[in-house]
């Protein structure tokens, strides 16, 4: 397995310097209210709601028979004394024998079920144990057979490089709860102080008309709104004003109430941009792309004012459509203007109430929300854990719908590509393998995997060598690789002339701009090497090798990476909420650009910088920031990593 | 004090002492049956091979049923050039009468000069989310063009008009909340009320009384239990020009039953319902969200291409 528990040793002194966090400055008295919007940090609150919802759903469905124990009558079912008289004794032995005969049994199965599970664990979790690893093997041997050259940019299929969760001492946890506590317990003052009036209270408020309803805003959500995300407000949400490519310029801001209101200046600042999803280097204000979209709206215009089925997609989204479909190797494929409303708005046309979703534990939003809008029920399986997949699988087939008592008519299995908070990489081959096995259906989401993996950019399914028709529903985004916006489905011929019909973003919205359209265009004719050059192929090559270079050089510095090495989702892990704004703020002093997450989009123990690498960044664009990120590192004490020896020697080559 | 406890005790009748005991003996035993792991539970539980045959039976569904391949969806026609008054279909010239260019601003050519300006400024996409490096200076200066042009304190830019209203009404409206919805109301709208997990009571289209029903009937709920109805939320979600019936919502009696609850108003058409919108401004408890579909038509493809927002600003000002 790839977790490591390691031995937690003595760092109080480091830890307590963090913990005076929360300060009573910057509250001065103003009369300005706010109008309250639904900024990025609330809607990732609903959907961390929206998880809770599903793990309790699904846990509650997962046992059945606990939700019985707990029932009011239980007592009557267990007096001691029986109502039934008669030659009892007799019977209980044989009852007994036979329960226990079944419950050896159950054990023997399990057992049996739990070797067979191993194999599952696909050969980058077990790289030494061949013996259960056969069927697979010959199978990824068949692929490469067929494609046949088989070592790429990443090494050997074979062995790629594995998904990484390091894992700190308890102590260190309790720290980091330690910091929770302490800075909910100065919101909590801070609020009595602003209720007071010492403070001025600048939040989100009802108006004076108001007063009579219901408050808008007084719950959890708000309250960390207005005491904890506030306090840190500067590192998000900052405005660029430039392209988001290798450098981009931040547009300064100060603000002289404790960040609810912000004074531009008018100056800029350069910052590396080691922070937007930019992977292949797309992100361009000039060249061919940017060139071809400018010529675009001469054709086209820059809209279509109705919606696709009224008077159809623009030309250069039809165009498009096909180019995806060939690049991905599937019948057809359809594109949509959003990439998040792919999402959520296409699970609905495929799955009804009597279906079964079955989710990754850290799916995206967008999913979470299409789960939720199509009605059906939804378990959740333990991140990238085949295990629990076949699990709840093998349950929900045998037992059914514990609601209905009826089977399912269909399971569909919903994962990404690449998590973009975690930067680990779904064990494809394995999922494949339990979609086969268990006649389910299989919904892959490569929002930050295409164009980004794989040996030409196909993403994540020809990093694992799988066919592209194994994979039921493809799903991407263009908003990352491709450097512009919306998304695809990509599968069967039958699978998108339905989702064509069905889908509502069909009828009720509108089709691509076509300068964008034609954005996406441009960029994958390059990655698929149609303009003549080797740029597309070299742009892949160098992300790979920035994202190798990048993780293996913070892991050598002693910070702790999740994910796999190969992905260009570099999640740095410093726990503590109070270092979230301690590195924003730093590394922006030194001219980086990066971002910080924490609660709610993370486990409240595990707040984490997150760099996304670039087939733009230069290796000496890399190595300062790498250079920052070391003394930062030093002077916060992050360097939890217990690793950090194993790769003290090792010689790391970009 | 354990002294006065304990010959307290010896004071106190046997009987009394009995039952006591038994009683405690009672609960003691009835806690420790609880945590004793039920055994009917075997019964209902399968074993693992009785599941490799209920799994070998089991016959899913298709993913999808088949489509007729003549839909007209499968065979679009495809317009040559741009969507402006007159539209070319394979070669022939019609008057277009479809697409909801109300102001003519597609093939302006003010608004694609700006366009490609910004492009070469910017790139065409964000590369990122709102809150990491995404926001371009260009949307604050749209987001506060917008707040003006509607008298409103702020506003919000999405990047996708159907995506708009569906992800704005569950982030105001929670589980526990009434919303009280037309029945006529649009798609994403009804998405939206399906994902904000309150509790929804459409009422007929466009018909108050059958409104004013409703809400008398909540009115009687919230009497019977007053300290229940002090936390419910209750928003009201009307369309301002239907897109389904083409009709016009009756904004100032809506208004008049707006004592008590929010209305979030849609307005589909804004730009060409500049009276109406007055009507709502002077109505100061209600909460607007605009949905950006159609103020003007260059705004209808996503705002991450900044540019299309810029002319957009201008425009306004003209």
């Amino acid at each position: 397995m790839c977790f490591f528990f390691v031995e937690h040793k003595n760092k109080e002194p480091r830890h307590k310097r963090r913990l005076l966090l929360p300060g009573f400055h910057g509250c001065r008295e103003s009369s300005n209210q706010r109008r309250p919007a639904p900024c990025c940090s609330c809607h990732t609150a609903i959907a961390i709601c929206f998880i809770a919802d599903c793990t309790s759903s699904s846990l509650q469905k997962m046992a059945p028979d606990d939700v019985n124990r707990r029932s009011a009558f239980r007592i009557f079912h267990r007096f001691p004394v029986r109502l039934t008289f008669g030659a009892k004794s007799e019977a209980k032995t044989v009852t007994q024998s036979k329960k226990r005969q079944q419950r050896e049994n159950e054990a023997d199965d399990l057992k049996r079920l739990a070797e067979r599970t191993d194999i599952l664990e696909c050969a980058w979790h077990r790289r030494n144990d061949d013996v259960d690893e056969e069927d697979l093997e010959e199978n990824l041997a068949e692929t490469e057979a067929k494609n046949e050259p088989n070592v790429d940019i990443y090494g050997d299929v074979g062995s790629r490089a594995d998904n990484e969760f390091e894992q700190i001492g308890g102590s260190t946890v309790i720290m980091v709860y330690i910091c929770w506590v302490m800075l909910f317990v100065f919101a909590y003052v801070r609020d009595i102080f602003r209720r007071l009036g010492f403070v001025a209270d600048k939040s989100n408020k009802e108006l004076e008309k108001l007063k009579s309803f219901v408050p808008l805003f007084s719950d959890f959500e708000a309250f960390y709104q207005r005491n904890c995300y506030i306090r840190v407000r500067d590192v998000f949400e900052r405005p660029i004003c430039s392209v988001p490519g290798a450098t981009v310029d931040l547009l300064d801001r100060v603000s002289h109430d404790g960040n609810w209101t912000y004074e531009y200046p008018g100056t800029t600042s350069k910052v590396i941009n080691i922070a937007s999803y930019n992977y292949l280097g797309f992100a361009q204000a000039a060249g061919p792309c940017a060139t071809a979209s400018v010529n675009s709206i001469d054709e086209e215009g820059v809209a279509c004012c109705t919606t696709v089925h009224e008077r159809g997609r623009s030309v250069s989204q039809a165009k498009l459509e096909a180019l995806v479909a060939e690049f991905l190797g599937v019948e057809d494929a359809i594109c949509f203007s959003m990439g998040f409303a792919t999402n959520s708005m296409n699970a609905p046309c495929l799955v009804d109430k009597h279906s079964l979703i079955i989710s990754d534990q850290y799916n995206h939003a967008s999913l979470i929300l299409g789960c939720r809008l199509s009605g059906a029920s939804t378990k959740v399986f333990k991140h990238n854990d085949m295990g629990s997949l076949e699990k709840i699988l093998r349950d929900a087939i045998a037992y059914g719908n514990p609601k209905t008592h009826r089977p399912y008519k269909k399971i569909l299995i919903i994962v990404e590509g690449i998590y973009s908070m975690e930067g680990s990489i779904c064990n494809l081959p394995g999922i494949i393998a339990l979609k086969k096995k268990y006649k389910a259906y299989l919904y892959l989401d490569e929002a930050h995997s295409i164009g980004a993996m794989g040996k030409t950019g196909k993403g994540i399914v020809e990093y694992w060598s799988c066919d592209p028709k194994d994979v039921d529903i493809l799903m991407g985004t263009f908003t990352k690789s491709f450097g512009s916006a919306g998304g695809y489905i990509a599968g069967s011929k039958k699978t998108i002339d339905h989702l064509r019909v069905a889908s509502p973003t069909g009828y009720y919205s509108s089709p691509m701009s076509p300068p964008i359209a034609q954005q996406i265009y441009s960029s994958m004719s390059i990655i698929m090497g149609r303009d003549g050059t080797t740029d597309g192929a070299e742009r892949i090559e160098r992300l790979a090798r920035n994202s190798r270079y990048f993780r293996l050089r913070l892991k050598q510095m002693g910070f702790i990476v999740y994910g796999s090495n190969d992905s260009p989702v570099v999640p740095m892990l410093i726990y503590f909420p109070s270092m979230c704004g301690f590195y924003g703020r730093e590394m922006l002093k030194r001219k980086v650009g990066t971002v910080v997450v924490s609660f709610p989009a993370t486990d409240m123990t595990e707040g984490r910088v997150r760099f996304c690498i670039s087939a733009a960044h230069t290796k000496e664009l890399l190595d300062e920031v790498l250079r920052h990120v070391g003394e930062l590192g030093e002077r916060s004490g992050s360097k939890f990593s217990r690793k950090a020896h194993l790769y003290r020697d090792q010689k790391i080559e970009w | 004090m354990v002294l006065a406890v304990l010959s307290g005790l010896f004071e106190t009748s046997l009987l009394h002492l009995t039952i006591e005991g038994v009683l405690l003996l009672t609960v003691v035993y009835l806690v420790f049956r609880m945590n004793r792991p039920n055994k009917d539970r075997s019964s209902h539980r399968l074993t693992e091979k009785q599941k490799d045959e209920l799994i070998a039976e089991w016959v899913p569904d298709p993913l999808v049923p088949e489509t007729p391949q003549d839909h007209h969806v499968l065979n679009p026609r495809f317009a040559d050039g741009k969507m402006t008054k007159n539209v070319s279909i394979e070669g022939q010239t019609y008057l277009n009468m479809a697409s909801s260019n109300f102001l003519s601003f597609i093939g302006e050519s003010r608004i694609e000069e700006r366009t490609k300006q910004t492009i070469f400024k910017y790139g065409v996409g964000s590369c990122g989310p709102r809150g990491f490096y995404g926001t371009v200076d260009v949307h604050l200066d749209l987001e506060a063009e917008l707040a003006k042009f509607l008298h409103c304190e702020e506003a919000v830019l999405y990047s996708y008009g159907f995506a708009t209203v569906s992800s704005a009404i569950p982030a105001y409206a929670k589980k526990g909340d009434i919303i009280f919805a037309d029945e006529g109301v649009n798609f994403a709208i009804q998405k939206g009320l399906q994902a904000s997990r309150s509790r929804v009571e459409f009422f007929k289209h466009n018909d108050m009384e059958d409104l004013e029903r409703i809400l008398k009937i909540q009115e009687e709920k919230d009497n019977k239990d007053p300290k229940k109805a002090a936390k419910i939320r209750r928003f009201l979600v009307v369309e301002g020009l239907y897109v389904n019936t083409a009709d016009l919502c009756p904004l100032p009696k809506i208004i008049e039953f707006n004592g008590s609850t929010r209305s979030v108003c849609s307005s589909t058409k804004a730009g060409l319902l500049e009276s109406l919108e007055r009507q709502e401004e002077r109505n100061e408890g209600a909460l607007v969200v605009w949905r950006l579909f159609g103020i003007l038509k260059s705004l209808t493809f996503p705002f991450k291409m900044k540019r299309g927002i810029e002319c957009e600003r201008k425009m306004i000002h003209r």
